[in-house]
């Protein structure tokens, strides 16, 4: 589904990411991580479209289709979602609004009539149920006022009401108490199919233990150092990630 | 018929000025007459004001001053049938409305009388009670933001006097009809409205422009709110590229008098509005919002001067402003407390938002205090559409223009949500979004 060969990109003038490679294929979960400044929030932002993020080598194919050639509107109706390490306030855009004109987007390149009002209303409030979200965040503008985990479950309602067939969700579980992180976690998982696929971008191994992942990156100086299964997360949470760090030096 | 005056000036006077001379000598004495002559040696001996005067540093009238002036008509050609006009109120939604061609009201038939308020002309006004009128014309004031008002004051022919004095439920709307037949005209507006002590009502002025040549617009209007009088006014500018407005509004609030006033201005080739607002007695406040719109080659000029002469009052100013194309957008803004104007609170949040290059905002927030214990705050910021709120909207799906009309539309949301009377607000947020890049898919979101 997703095969990064060789990305390199620089964010204002820094080289961060120095040759990635990785491959995802549908239905399956993965894991990045990696120490603070290692370049996964970057690889997240790129895949996802951000113009002031330069790609100076590499390709990305996303569904065979070169992603990099794709502005970021394009990705997303493609069937891309990014979920933000720190969603954006936008204050007098209503969350609902938003929320709908990006599933009439996917729709309309798909091909597909507009979603009918009671229809649409019908959706989000059963996700809003899973997400435990109460009613006034239909009213609200797009995360404005949210606290740090309000704006996370938003970002997953987000998800599951646009079913992309790639999720990225960039550090989701940062800043949420572990009841949030079993909600957030189980909104995830309900979007697990065999169809699609997640790559989850984090800082804790926490969040494995509520979504499995089939495979685990270290990404550390903008590059994959270390691939493993689940496994790795547990002995890096016990390791730390000096350890993986030093065995590429020796 | 006046007498000639002559300008004490050394400087030769411009055509413009020459004009107006010129119709001040073919006006008719009326009981006015002595407070208009000395309104009109003031006018020619300070002149038309410059860039050199603090409140029109932005707004060069050159242009204006080289040209020769006649009064407006009276009439328009045929009825009343304005370019374009917002509907910003339907006839179910209002008390009722009032017309003003190039500043010369029609009143309503006797048997239209609106319960709470009285109507009256200016003309009549100053034939039956001339002291009433007199006090809302003196005193006269050399400050380079009322001198087109003292031209005004010279000159107006006739106008319109409301005295709100009682709770009027429904908004009234004055329609402002600018039209011309031909020369270069100008048109003199005045327009007085007392409210009574408790009284309550809403006034929707709207500028609307007939034909071509429309005239110079220099209006003035004065509100005075008597103690616990409460009003929301608006004034609305949706004329077309040919059409010029200097306008001013003067508010004097009693005691514990409430007025909220919105300054809309979304057409027009230059268009400078006033507020001057004085919170003269303990327990005033004013909530000023204004939306400023720069298009093509508009230019607008937004002046506020908010005065706290008493202790306890409170105000608060919200300006948005929009340039786009080649326009030029100024919000220029004051609050002065006065010794002994204790506890008094204010608030100035001006924002700009620039949509091309060749655009320009100036926002200009100032505080000048000469009391203690007061709370005043503000902020102004310009810049362009935010960065991430884009992407994060395309990283959603959303059309690149969708998005940042969008974006456009809520930044204004701040001066829209205040607005109270709903239909208003429907036809200026249709005006607004029909000038967004994206229209279509912002109606759909409402």
């Amino acid at each position: 589904m997703l095969k990064i060969t060789d990305l390199s990109a620089r964010v204002a003038g820094k080289d961060i990411l120095k040759g990635v490679n990785l491959e995802v294929r549908a239905g399956e979960v993965h894991a990045i991580m990696g120490p603070n400044g290692s370049g996964k929030s970057t690889l997240a932002q790129v895949l996802a479209g951000r113009e002031d993020y330069e790609v100076t080598g590499g390709t990305v194919t996303f569904e065979g289709r070169d992603l990099l050639a794709l502005p970021a509107e394009e990705r997303a109706r493609a069937g891309l979602f990014l979920g933000f390490q720190y969603p954006v306030e936008i204050p007098g855009v209503n969350n609902v609004y938003l929320l709908k004109a990006a599933l009439n987007a996917k729709r309309k390149a798909a091909g597909e009539p507009e979603v009918d009002a009671y229809e649409f209303l019908t959706l989000i409030r059963q996700k809003m149920k899973l997400m435990h979200m109460s009613d006034s965040f239909l009213t609200r503008g797009v995360n404005e006022g949210f606290s740090g985990g309000e704006k996370k479950r938003n970002e997953v309602l987000q998800m599951l009401v646009l079913e992309p067939k790639l999720a990225i969700l960039d550090e989701t579980d940062s800043g949420l108490d572990i009841d949030a992180l079993k909600v957030v976690s189980a909104g995830v998982n309900s979007l697990r199919h065999p169809e699609r696929a997640v790559v989850l971008v984090t800082h804790y191994q926490r969040l494995l233990d509520y979504i499995v992942p089939d495979q685990v990156h270290v990404l550390s100086g903008g590059r994959i150092l270390k691939s493993g299964d689940s496994s790795l997360a547990q002995e890096l949470e016990r390791r730390g990630y000096d350890w993986v760090l030093e065995s590429q030096v020796a | 018929m006046n007498g000639a005056l002559q300008s004490s000036s050394a400087v030769p006077l411009s055509a413009a000025l020459r004009s107006f001379a010129a119709q001040w000598q073919a006006r008719a004495a009326d009981p006015l007459s002595a407070v208009r002559e000395q309104a009109m040696r003031r006018f020619l001996d300070l002149g038309l004001p410059t860039s050199r005067d603090e409140t029109w540093r932005y707004t060069n009238l050159r242009s204006l001053a080289a040209q020769s002036y006649v009064d407006a008509p009276r009439r328009p050609r045929g009825g009343i049938e304005p370019n374009f006009a917002l509907s910003l109120l339907g006839e179910s939604e209002r008390a009722g409305s009032l017309a003003l061609v190039n500043g010369y009201p029609s009143l309503p038939a006797a048997g239209a009388a609106i319960e709470g308020l009285e109507i009256r002309s200016l003309r009549e006004l100053a034939r039956v009670d001339p002291a009433t009128l007199l006090r809302f014309l003196e005193p006269l004031s050399d400050a380079d933001q009322k001198r087109w008002g003292l031209l005004n004051t010279a000159l107006f022919v006739d106008g319109l006097y409301l005295k709100i004095t009682g709770r009027v439920p429904l908004p009234l709307l004055i329609q402002h009809v600018a039209t011309g037949d031909g020369d270069a005209s100008i048109a003199y507006p005045r327009i007085i409205i007392e409210a009574a002590p408790g009284s309550s009502a809403t006034i929707v002025e709207q500028h609307v422009a007939q034909g071509a040549n429309t005239p110079l617009s220099n209006s003035t209007t004065q509100i005075a709110l008597r103690r616990d009088a409460r009003l929301e006014h608006y004034r609305v500018y949706a004329t077309d590229a040919g059409a010029t407005h200097i306008d001013a509004l003067d508010i004097r609030q009693d005691r514990g008098s409430q007025c909220r006033q919105f300054t809309i201005v979304l057409g027009g080739g230059l268009v400078r509005t006033a507020l001057e607002a004085r919170l003269a007695e303990p327990g005033a406040s004013l909530d000023s919002f204004s939306l400023l719109v720069g298009h093509e080659a508009r230019h607008v000029d937004c002046v506020n001067i908010v005065t706290h002469g008493a202790p306890d009052t409170s105000s608060t100013q919200t300006a948005r402003a929009i340039a786009s194309d080649a326009s030029r957008v100024i919000f220029n803004s004051k609050v002065i407390v006065e010794a002994g104007a204790v506890h008094a609170q204010s608030q100035q949040s001006c924002r700009g938002l620039l949509l091309s290059p060749t655009a320009e905002i100036d926002t200009r927030p100032q505080l000048e205090i000469h009391a203690d214990e007061v709370k005043c705050a503000h902020g102004a910021t310009t810049g362009r559409l935010d960065p991430d709120m884009l992407f994060y909207m395309l990283s959603r799906g959303l059309d690149r223009t969708t998005a940042q009309s969008l974006l456009v539309y809520a930044f204004l949301a701040d001066v829209l949500t205040g607005m109270s009377v709903a239909s208003a607000r429907a036809a200026i947020e249709d005006a607004l979004i029909a000038q967004l890049p994206d229209s279509q898919t912002l109606r759909n979101f409402r």
